[in-house]
């Protein structure tokens, strides 16, 4: 279990901390944490029992978008399982506030028929 | 009170007359009028297929507005008007003032962070020039 939690949280390639000086750590914690992924194949090169798992980037950080938008049910899609589940954050790497944002917008979706609540066989 | 904007979107029948949906339009922007809010745009995305069947009908007439108001009261309205009408199949109002609020406020805070930070999200830069940098002296003049 340590073995697998090791990689994912081991930013020991510290780097990106010390860019947040004092303050403005503070308020853009919660969100700006998780987001800078930008080592260079850091825990690929641990024990060879370790499978390489790409690392998984929240989409709308990387589009650096404030506003998930319920109409465009094209860019919810994605999110959907086949039968019409919203995916869980582990499977699609988006951030917590991502996620929560996105499920607003997809069960809006529902609602208005852009997006199925349960497809249908 | 501030202003409030609703996104308004309903769906007809598909078979519906043009004639028919502008009137609904219209009977629509005139009761938004009456109740003291104003349509901002009308927008018709035209027949669409529904994610599922609603009254046994694959497709639907969308419709999409912009509403502007200070108070509640004018959705009511209209909400019980689309619900009257035999034509309109569903539809749907969102409150979105407070989420485009947000979202100028978080656009704002990564523009003044942008600005106050100019050099990009490198992360593994930092302490490699820092390191190195009595070497490549004009790369640290560059980015500052």
């Amino acid at each position: 279990m340590a073995e697998e939690n090791a990689p994912q949280q081991a930013p020991p390639a510290a780097p990106p901390a010390p860019s947040g000086p004092s303050g403005s750590s503070g308020p853009s914690g919660p969100s700006g944490g998780p987001r800078p992924q930008a080592r260079p194949g850091g825990p690929a090169k641990r024990g060879k029992r370790s499978f390489v798992r790409k690392k998984k980037v929240c989409r709308f950080c990387v589009d650096k978008s404030d506003f998930i938008d319920y109409k465009k049910a094209e860019i919810l899609a994605p999110f959907l399982q086949e039968r019409g589940k919203i995916l869980p954050r582990r499977m699609t790497g988006t951030c917590a506030r991502h996620q929560r944002w996105l499920t607003v917008a997809i069960k809006r979706a529902q609602n208005i028929a852009l997006l199925p609540f349960a497809a249908e066989l | 009170m501030e202003e409030r904007q609703y996104d308004l979107i309903f769906i007809c029948q598909p078979d519906t007359p043009e004639a028919e949906i502008d009137k609904i339009i219209a009977t629509v922007e005139h009761a938004a009028v009456e109740k003291g809010g104003k349509i901002e745009s009308v927008n018709k995305w035209g027949r669409r297929r529904m994610a599922y069947r609603v009254r046994k009908l694959r497709e639907g007439y969308y419709v999409y507005m912009v509403l502007k108001s200070t108070h509640g009261e004018v959705v009511k309205e209209l909400e019980r008007r689309l619900k009257v009408s035999d034509v309109v199949m569903k539809y749907l109002t969102v409150r979105l003032d407070e989420e485009l609020k947000r979202q100028e406020k978080l656009k704002r805070h990564r523009e003044r962070r942008a600005a106050r930070r100019p050099r990009k999200t490198a992360p593994p830069a930092p302490s490699a020039p820092s390191a190195a940098s009595s070497g490549s002296g004009e790369q640290a003049a560059t980015s500052a």
